[in-house]
């Protein structure tokens, strides 16, 4: 109360008085029509999505030895595509890495995933009979290039 | 009243505008009728990757925070966006490469020793202790950052680790000079490289790639006198993810010279012709190892090791999915850092690269470390802003707008953009 009549200040609160009550009423009734019509906000949205959860790693406590140990690093083991050659291409590729080096990639056509597997036989030494490579190339090709990846 | 009508009208057509930009901001974000709540995409091609970081899961690590998985084994850990706020990146955040799946989990001190060995006069092996007691400390505040970091830019895509912008990290590294310990195991005369060797091991044939990781800098590098053997990150003992217990400190430089878990540093009288040298992290001999798949397919570009980082600077806030109201001013943060020495101006443009302003530069650290960067921004307009920013170097160099690509997918350094979507404020 004392804050609008410092507001008011000189003003001829006689003329101004009846003029903003009557403005104040109109906007109230305004607001008050406008939240049963439209809702300000949504609340309590909930939906069950899975999108994962972090579980909390344990903490060894440390021993005064001069041995500084994290234990063993977890593994995140992906799915890849159910079809044939699946287990072929686990095998000679889990050898030096995990399957997420395939599904890390980006759509690779044929020809990009021969040549992976070329330099994997190549250049990083991976004993592979060519007939075993032939169907390991086949199997990115039908899952993991820009026409047939899914996921 | 005629005004409020064209009020009215102009409202509904940039509204129509917005919606129509706002299609776009989705189809950018390859996200059409997403939530918060649904499951990003898990790969992003054959287009470009439009996301900040990569797409994979956050996964929990030993002495790290959560981090965005690439890879498990090898582990391969991005650094998420808001990290970069500020000039330091915390160690339990800061990013994770290895090549090879043989990893230290344990380092036992009592057995741990770094040799000099090779083309030098004494042969030295040293304890960790005697690394912390005979040679005086240096610190340096230097960015390490993976030669592949945004490789998920590249048009057309390439094979490898399919960074975001999170392969990048600025640590105060203390440690030995390695100028001293080659001088303590004193170089003999004829000799052209040093090899670092880390604990790392895969399992690979000998001779091959997949066995050992080995790099190599040529003695007549003035950067020698730079690197530091480092066993402090951030005034801690590196995480062994990092490197536990020393690393190759090579400022200016790609981490691929930042061999961690350091055990031997070898002095070499001819060229080194391994795997990680001969025929990996090789870039184009052109202006910004830029090429095409077609020159390379010709057989035409002559390829060279990758060296030293291209100046770079990147938004850390806000985030991709900022929503603003309409009247309020945006503290637009991030970092800028080059490999060629310090970095002295950062602009930013509110309308996607057409104009620039100057930013203000947070403290300098030195020539290697990232400087932060700020500018207050308030939209003038309902709907989404396409911000980018661009840093300049003491040698003149400056973020270029163009795309890189190389088939190793090294050295993206274009220039960054942001959305930030304006909404009404009522």
């Amino acid at each position: 109360m004392t804050h609008r009549a410092d507001f008011r200040g000189g003003r001829e609160a006689g003329t101004t008085r009846p003029l903003a009550l009557f403005f104040l009423s109109a906007t109230a009734i305004v607001l008050a029509a406008g939240t049963l019509l439209y809702a300000q906000s949504e609340r309590g949205d909930y939906t069950q999505r899975n999108l994962g959860s972090l579980a909390q790693p344990v903490v060894p406590a440390p021993t005064d030895d001069a041995k500084y140990s994290i234990g063993s690093y977890p593994l995140y083991w992906p799915e890849l595509e159910a079809g044939e050659g699946k287990g072929l291409v686990t095998g000679y590729c889990n050898t030096c890495h995990s399957p997420r080096f395939v599904l890390m990639q980006p759509p690779l056509t044929r020809d990009q995933w021969a040549a992976e597997v070329g330099k994997m036989v190549k250049t990083f030494g991976l004993d592979i009979p060519e007939s075993d490579q032939a169907i390991v190339i086949k199997y990115l090709a039908e899952h993991y290039s820009p026409e047939t990846r899914k996921k | 009243m005629p005004g409020i009508s064209r009020r009215k009208l102009l409202e509904t057509l940039s509204a129509g505008a917005g919606a129509l930009a706002l299609g776009r901001f989705a189809e950018a974000a390859g996200a059409q009728q997403m939530h918060a709540s649904d499951r990003l995409p898990p790969f992003t091609g054959p287009g470009a990757n439009p996301y900040w970081s990569s797409v994979g899961p956050v996964a929990t690590y030993p002495q790290k925070y959560p981090l965005i998985l690439l890879t498990d084994r090898p582990v391969q850990l991005e650094t998420p966006q808001h990290y970069f706020l500020s000039p330091f990146t915390p160690n339990g955040a800061f990013y994770v490469r290895w090549h090879l799946d043989e990893i230290p989990t344990t380092v036992d001190l009592a057995e741990w020793r770094l040799e000099v060995t090779g083309n030098v006069e004494k042969p030295l092996r040293f304890r960790f202790s005697e690394l912390l007691s005979r040679f005086p400390s240096s610190s340096v505040a230097a960015v390490n950052q993976c030669s592949g970091n945004s490789r998920s830019r590249l048009q057309p895509r390439v094979p490898g680790g399919q960074w975001g912008n999170g392969a990048m990290g600025n640590a105060m590294w203390t440690g030995v000079r390695l100028a001293e310990l080659l001088r303590a195991a004193g170089v003999k005369p004829g000799s052209l490289q040093v090899q670092f060797q880390g604990m790392d091991r895969g399992k690979g044939p000998a001779g091959h790639g997949s066995n050992a990781f080995l790099k190599s800098l040529d003695l007549s590098n003035p950067v020698i006198e730079e690197c530091l053997v480092a066993y402090e990150m951030n005034g801690e003992p590196l995480p062994l993810l990092n490197g536990f217990p020393v690393r190759l400190v090579v400022p200016g430089y790609f981490a691929t010279y930042w061999v961690k878990a350091l055990t031997d540093i070898r002095v070499l009288d001819k060229t080194d012709e391994n795997f990680w040298m001969k025929s990996a992290y090789r870039i184009p001999d052109t202006p910004r190892g830029a090429t095409t798949p077609d020159d390379v397919k010709a057989g035409t570009v002559k390829m060279i090791p990758i060296g030293r980082m291209p100046v770079r600077s990147f938004f850390a806030a806000p985030e991709a999915d900022a929503k603003v109201p309409l009247g309020m001013s945006v503290a637009l943060r991030g970092i800028a850092f080059s490999g060629h020495g310090r970095v002295t101006r950062v602009d930013v443009s509110e309308d996607d690269g057409k104009t620039w302003a100057p930013a203000q530069l947070g403290q300098e650290y030195g020539a290697y470390s990232f400087r932060t960067w700020e500018f207050s921004w308030k939209p003038q307009r309902r709907g989404p802003h396409t911000l980018a920013v661009r840093a300049t170097d003491e040698k003149g160099n400056v973020q270029s707008d163009e795309p890189v690509w190389n088939p190793g997918g090294y050295l993206w350094n274009r220039i960054e953009r942001q959305q930030i979507m304006a909404g009404a404020a009522q």
